[in-house]
């Protein structure tokens, strides 16, 4: 029998706001163990949470980049159980009044035709302490890091749409794109911004059956989650196959042996209505304020730059993934330099070594207009590309400007006609074989020209105005 | 050792020489925090906890020019009154008022227990920093004093908006100032339901009251609220798994004492918890993770019938400025050993806690007295008619 997948995703997103969800404490997770902390996230007697308007933006800019509506009544709901994580019993999550519902997120299917995966509601809630094992001696002790206890945290969870792992990771690519878009969080799995449960049941291929599904956890790359969402197809075909049936539970990725394991199941009560923190009310008004502060998403982007610039579809979604990067580009052209060869510059030389140096572009001493200023140099033949793929390296290090780099390191281009003349005939003179190859038909006998000449002038010389002169010269 | 406070105030006293509460001397229970006074709740979960800052009640008091005297003995987290001596400072003059919370009538029955006035004020006027509650959508911090000019004052003073509390509805604060009743144009109402379970002795004081209030002018008008015996169920329910979740910080992880010698941290819950938490709140927070867990349905049921009460209760207001109950007098119970007998007491004070309305109770020279309960944020209206009952009542004298 041939069996096709049903998956659905929940995706947890650590937000960047400033402050954690309901107190003033730093959201910064990773700094030295409960420094971060308040009496109010530590839940103190007396404390009364206060949830704060800058999470919520973070929150409800994110469900609007999804086409998500905003509900005008959510609520906070908590979820009740036991542990040292938990520092007062329950988590505060949004269960029965989710802050949006609806949304959905386009991608490219297997064979390139585009398809809708849709999201069923996205909601708030707090993340909870960190857990440290370790050993006093021979006595395993546990420590509690109360830094990330409080911190806002969103959860989006979709419909079952998606039929394979490829569905999975482009729309978990794509979600990364527009969720750093609005600005809302870095969605990185690998330092645990974003973390991804799959479920995943599987039935007769052509059926509208919904099985029994499996949970999977502990995936900390787009890739393991693909990994592990395809050997789980793999192992509930070969269950059912094998006349098993599917139980209902939880399974961990080993993304070292790669397999999905059982875990012990969690005890999880209902959710009932929390009476301390008040109904969150959005406005008509405040979600058209909202929504005015939404960026251009990077679809719309992407269409842009094939419209306006004439790029190819990919080129314009390679550029558009990154907003960094479309912004970068957008004001590189701005400054006067060609689409493409700002594109072609910016995709190949400047962001690979941007992370060859391991910084960030917004963060390097190459700003767009010295990046532009450089690329105008080569598109008026003032310098040639070795030159200014030299300059470029330099300017990462440097504050001068890209002319004087030029000047001082003699890169200006030798145009100069006569000049070239000279260098040329000396060339062919030396070069007698290759130019008798040339006149015999074999056409590759010119690069090698161009080259000798190019050694000739120290690499300064003009390639275009070498080839132009060459050519009269041998005809 | 101290038989009534807690804790007593051994610094000297606030003379800050200006405010409305100058002289006032205030007992508080120490479930309200006051910097730096141990602050246990009444419970060994919080045992040697000390508050961290004043609460929002204590800090306007302060600055109002009162002095808070000390912290009175109170039952485990303030849910009834076993082993409390709330209002008896005020009964020996060591204090002139006295704060509480009211989670399903403390504030009230304690009150009719020292023979002085006992009110519950509207939910979501006074500020909830600092004060370590139990059930947070039905209690208030309430106000035992002598005299209702005492009790306006000190309302006047702690409630109001708080940027640090978000719980706090976002209305109009009423207008507490002291206005004129006319009992030709105020009706009191009061519910059949109510008086026809009655013991009959009882019944025949409230009567009398009633009758004593119609010769003074009042229109008295019965009215009807069939389902008036469902308040006590909802809070029963409602406050329960709100109490069981509002305990759940309560697990020796970053406060409180630890259970010695646990296995693994699941131990360590049962044992710490089990030792912190007294028989009755016990059996209280089990009813509450009961309906939670295994009676969840039960539990929405009672939210949905909660906000039926509430509209009924406001039809009724329609019908009367206000309405009369009687008060359980807790010096006639027995010794309070299960909910069954602390529920008995609450019967004619949770409504007030499940509709969030202020409710005030008048003592009395003859039982325990009674109560008078407005519409939610009438408050000053109600204290005026306390006014009105302190100043005319028997035959003028109070």
């Amino acid at each position: 029998m041939e069996f096709e997948a049903v998956i659905g995703l929940e995706i947890h997103v650590e937000l960047n706001s400033a402050t954690k969800l309901f107190c003033d404490c730093p959201n910064n997770p990773g700094d030295e163990p409960n420094i971060n902390t308040c009496p109010v996230c530590l839940w103190f007697p007396g404390e009364v949470p206060r949830l704060s308007r800058a999470a919520l933006e973070k929150a409800a800019l994110l469900c609007l980049g999804f086409n998500a509506e905003l509900q005008p009544r959510s609520a906070f709901d908590q979820k009740v159980y036991y542990y040292p994580d938990l520092p007062k019993g329950y988590q505060l999550s949004q269960a029965h009044l989710p802050l949006s519902r609806g949304g959905w997120i386009d991608i490219a299917d297997e064979d390139g035709t585009p398809k809708r995966l849709r999201i069923h509601h996205i909601h708030m809630e707090e993340d909870v302490a960190k857990l440290v094992h370790e050993m006093e001696g021979r006595l395993p002790i546990s420590l509690v890091d109360f830094n990330r206890a409080g911190a806002p945290l969103v959860e989006i969870v979709t419909e079952p749409d998606f039929r394979s792992p490829h569905h999975a990771m482009e729309f978990l690519k794509a979600l990364r794109t527009q969720v750093r878009y609005v600005g809302s969080s870095e969605c990185s799995m690998e330092n645990g911004t974003m973390r991804v449960d799959a479920n995943i049941s599987i039935r007769p291929k052509g059926t509208n059956q919904m099985n029994t599904k499996v949970e999977v956890k502990n995936m900390n790359s787009i890739r393991h989650v693909g990994d592990a969402i395809a050997h789980e197809i793999t192992r509930q075909s070969m269950a059912v196959t094998a006349g098993e049936s599917v139980v209902l539970h939880t399974r961990l990725w080993d993304p070292d042996k790669k397999v999905t394991l059982p875990m012990r199941a969690k005890f999880e009560g209902p959710c009932v209505p929390d009476p301390m923190v008040p109904e969150i009310i959005l406005t008509k008004q405040e979600i058209e304020d909202l929504r005015a502060r939404l960026p251009e998403m990077p679809a719309v982007r992407a269409e842009r730059f094939v419209q306006q610039y004439g790029f190819s579809a990919e080129e314009a979604i390679y550029l558009s993934s990154d907003p960094e990067v479309a912004a970068y580009f957008e004001a590189v052209i701005k400054d006067g330099v060609a689409p493409r060869t700002a594109m072609h510059w910016l995709t190949t030389q400047l962001i690979p070594a941007v992370k060859d140096r391991s910084q960030e572009l917004a963060q390097i001493k190459v700003t767009p207009a010295r990046f532009a200023a450089l690329l105008k140099m080569l598109s008026n033949d003032e310098i040639n590309a070795n030159a200014a793929r030299e300059v470029l390296a330099q300017l990462f290090d440097s504050d001068e400007p890209p002319e004087a780099i030029v000047s001082a390191k003699g890169f200006k281009q030798v145009s100069d006609r006569g000049a070239l003349d000279e260098m040329i005939d000396k060339v062919l003179g030396e070069q007698a074989a290759a130019v008798a190859d040339f006149k015999s038909g074999q056409g590759k006998a010119m690069g090698f020209l161009i080259g000798q000449v190019m050694q000739a002038s120290g690499g300064k010389a003009n390639p275009k105005i070498i080839r132009e002169l060459l050519a009269k010269k041998l005809v | 050792m101290d038989s009534i406070f807690f804790y007593r105030n051994s610094e000297k006293s606030n003379d800050s020489g200006k405010g409305a509460l100058q002289k006032l001397k205030v007992a508080v229970q120490p479930n309200i925090s006051v910097k730096g006074w141990p602050t246990e709740a009444g419970s060994a979960a919080l045992a040697d906890f000390k508050a961290l800052e004043d609460a929002v009640v204590a800090e306007r008091l302060s600055g109002q020019g009162a002095n808070i005297v000390g912290s009175v003995k109170m039952s485990e987290f303030g849910f009834g009154l076993k082993g409390s001596q709330a209002g008896c400072a005020l009964a020996e003059k060591s204090a002139d008022a006295e704060l509480m919370l009211d989670v399903a009538g403390e504030a009230r029955l304690a009150a009719a227990r020292a023979g002085v006035y006992g009110f519950k004020p509207s939910y979501g006027l006074i500020s909830r920093i600092g004060l370590v509650g139990l059930i947070p959508s039905m209690e208030t911090c309430g106000i035992l004093a002598h005299n209702i000019k005492s009790i306006r004052d000190i309302l006047q003073t702690i409630a109001g908006h708080d940027e640090r509390d978000f719980s706090l509805p976002d209305e109009k604060m009423p207008d507490f100032s002291s206005q004129k009743i006319d009992p030709k144009k105020t009706t009191l109402g009061i519910i059949e339901e109510v008086l026809k379970d009655l013991p009959s002795g009882k019944r025949k004081v409230l009567e009398k009251e009633l009758e004593d209030l119609k010769k003074a002018g009042f229109v008295i008008k019965e009215l009807s609220f069939p389902d008036y015996s469902q308040f006590m169920l909802i809070h029963q329910i409602v406050g329960s798994v709100e109490a069981s979740s509002c305990t759940g910080r309560y697990d020796s992880v970053r406060y409180g004492r630890r259970a010695p010698g646990a296995k693994n941290w699941n131990e360590m819950y049962l044992q710490s918890r089990g030792a912190a938490f007294g028989t009755l709140l016990k059996s209280y927070l089990f009813q509450g993770a009961f309906f939670q867990f295994e009676r969840y349905n039960a539990y929405e049921d009672a939210c949905r019938l909660r906000a039926q009460l509430v509209s009924e209760m406001q039809k009724l207001s329609a019908k009367a400025d206000f309405l009369v109950f009687p008060t359980h007098n807790p010096a006639a119970s027995g010794t309070v050993d299960s909910l069954a007998d602390l529920y008995e007491q609450f019967v004619y004070t949770a409504f007030a806690n499940v509709t969030g309305q202020p409710a005030l109770h008048i003592p009395s020279t003859v039982d325990a007295g009674f109560q008078i309960a407005a519409k939610r944020l009438d408050d000053g209206r109600l204290l005026d008619l306390g006014d009105y009952l302190l100043s005319h009542r028997h035959g003028g004298k109070s």
